[in-house]
């Protein structure tokens, strides 16, 4: 089972290439309305397909339609969110017919959380299944982070694994084992790649769309680009504004919206991404947009203003210096933050993540480097999860040090 | 086992057990011999040979690389299939047994006691007829294993069509096995280096880094 913050992936072996996948959310409903009571069944909280069937008004969205995981974290005290994720364990598991009487004795569940969640997810976790183990469809139960099922999944044993996801990113590195105490974690990703967009909007007289989320995010993906140098690629968007013209047309409206003279600005929204330290951006922060900040979720510590290149660095030079250049020649970037467009006639200034990535490593001195996209970023946690919970023995049993192994259920 | 000697083999890499009516012969395939296609043919066709002379032939073979080998191909020839890992040893396949030709081919000895020539020319002559038929089979097997051994070394998608999942180590519930069998593998577990690192978990391995 794979726990994104947008979906829920899910399913045995028998699956072959691709999961399940529904929404990671799930819907409270009113027990006094008519449509909770047509359905006979209907439990305290709906997941799955049927969420849509009982969605009534737009405020049902805010106050019961509930998203539990918020970067890849859950509140300790959200009983809620809690709730919400117990109901999808138990639609995963029952998503799948059983035939009676033939020698089916459980599932090994492999789960896959966000590699910063705090020992105390790890537990409650524990505890959903190890209620869901008194139903016969669970056996026994493993956790392992997110990054080290990207790393299995795409069948590299030594590398470092980027995750970046909408609210934060992490630097992780493996080595046959996760390298939990070289992690670096950082309080960016394309959340702030939306807030940077929002602003150019605003600078370009479109103030009143730079409020609707979804539309800024659409506009982020159709016009942001990663430069290879900032300041050459907006010199030369300056001086050709035609070539870097940045428009995006909403469908089924009127609306389009065109930078024109101001479209050298698109390369700062992919830019503040990987890089938020150049000077550029100073502008923006005085006016009022949020500097990314270090900030402590559970154990960890997200850091603000590391720039990509420097959180690699960091995060690898804690791990034994023999090791280091094999880190460097294989790193994989996972994640829907790093999938950016490379416009063909915009080749010579724009990049994609991994050339980004080679970039900032090379700027501090660090040359045999290898970046690459991992395969198939969609699914790779949930392939890492089958093949983890396929090749360990029966017996390497749960450690809370290691927190890697088994833990079992009495049948 | 009451009554079971273990006796010497001849070959390295094989044991033999003997009781009273039954000889077992068990050639051990280790993953280095899996590569050498010879190798694999030879002990092959060294253990379908034993069937004739009243011995149940056995082949282990590692159980990561069970993939690579052709389950039905080895239960055709009558050979048994024993497949082991660090924890265990499993018979997947049970041989099949054919009488010594010397139980088939015994007939009443002559009447004449002064042609022992003459018994000893009939057995001589049933013995080379069953030799005959043992080649023809065995050529027959040499071919479908030579088809094998030519693909072995590097897995294919085919292969991983042909897999039956339940020769693998995972005692995962017959849901999914039934489910498999007729389907295949998927393709991030083919040349996936996890697969061995991950079995090792728990067994002789080197402590996490910094963990």
């Amino acid at each position: 089972m794979d726990f994104g913050t947008s979906d829920f992936k899910f399913g045995p072996i028998t699956c072959g290439e691709n999961p399940r996948i529904v929404n990671n959310r799930g819907y409270f409903p009113d027990k006094k309305s008519l449509v909770y009571r047509a359905f006979d069944s209907a439990a305290d909280v709906i997941v799955g397909d049927e969420v849509p069937l009982y969605l009534q008004s737009n405020e049902d969205l805010t106050t019961r339609l509930i998203h539990p995981m918020k970067n890849g974290m859950i509140d300790k005290s959200d009983d809620n969110a809690w709730k919400v994720v117990g109901a999808l364990c138990q639609f995963g598991l029952n998503s799948f017919p059983i035939t009676d009487n033939n020698g089916f004795h459980g599932y090994n569940v492999v789960a896959s959380l966000s590699a910063v969640s705090p020992r105390y997810m790890y537990e409650r976790l524990l505890e959903l299944f190890k209620e869901a183990s008194y139903s016969g469809k669970v056996r026994a139960v493993t956790m392992i982070p997110q990054p080290f099922a990207v790393a299995i999944g795409h069948g590299v044993t030594t590398c470092v694994v980027i995750e970046s996801g909408h609210g934060n990113s992490q630097v992780c590195p493996i080595s046959k084992y996760p390298i939990h105490s070289a992690q670096v974690a950082l309080n960016r990703g394309g959340g702030d790649a939306n807030a940077i967009t929002s602003e150019i909007l605003k600078d370009s007289g479109y103030g009143d769309l730079a409020r609707e989320e979804s539309l800024v995010r659409k506009v982020k993906e159709s016009i942001g680009l990663i430069p290879d140098d900032l300041d050459a690629a907006i010199a030369e968007a300056r001086r050709t504004p035609r070539k870097f013209r940045a428009r995006h047309k909403v469908p089924g409206t009127r609306v389009e919206i065109d930078l024109d003279q101001d479209s050298w600005s698109r390369f700062l929204i992919g830019e503040y991404v990987f890089n938020p330290n150049h000077e550029i951006f100073e502008s923006y922060f005085r006016r009022g947009m949020s500097r990314p900040r270090d900030v402590r979720m559970g154990e960890t510590t997200f850091r603000g203003m590391l720039d990509f290149g420097e959180a690699i660095v960091t995060s690898v030079e804690k791990c034994p210096v023999e090791l280091q250049p094999m880190l460097y020649r294989e790193i994989l970037l996972s994640g829907g933050n790093f999938s950016w467009k490379v416009p063909p006639a915009l080749q010579a200034f724009a990049v994609d993540a991994p050339t980004k990535i080679q970039s900032l490593l090379r700027k501090k001195g660090i040359r045999n480097v290898s970046v690459k996209m991992t395969g198939s970023p969609q699914f790779s946690v949930w392939h890492g999860c089958i093949i983890y919970g396929f090749a360990i023995p029966e017996d390497y049993e749960w450690d809370w040090q290691r927190l890697e192994g088994w833990m079992k259920f009495a049948a | 086992m009451d009554g079971l000697n273990i006796e010497r083999p001849s070959n390295p890499g094989t044991l033999c057990f003997a009781s009273s009516n039954e000889c077992t012969h068990v050639s051990i395939l280790t993953p280095s011999d899996i590569i050498q296609r010879n190798r694999v043919i030879d002990t092959l066709l060294h253990l379908s040979s034993l069937r004739y002379e009243g011995t149940q032939p056995y082949v282990a073979a590692p159980r990561l690389l069970c993939a690579t080998l052709d389950s039905q191909i080895i239960r055709s020839s009558g050979i048994g299939l024993l497949v082991y890992d660090e924890r265990r040893i499993e018979e997947v396949i049970k041989p099949e047994r054919i009488q010594p030709p010397r139980k088939i081919q015994q007939e009443p000895a002559p009447s004449n006691a002064d042609s022992p020539l003459l018994s000893e020319l009939a057995e001589l002559k049933s013995r080379y007829a069953e030799l005959e038929r043992n080649i023809t089979l065995m050529r027959s097997e040499f071919k479908s294993v030579q088809a094998l051994a030519s693909t072995s070394i590097q897995p294919s998608h085919d292969f991983i069509n042909e897999h039956r999942f339940d020769t693998f180590q995972h005692s995962t519930p017959p849901f999914a096995s039934s489910r498999l069998q007729e389907g295949s593998l998927p393709s991030f577990f083919v040349n996936n280096p996890w697969l061995d690192v991950l079995a090792k978990r728990g067994r002789t391995e080197d402590p996490p880094l910094a963990g």
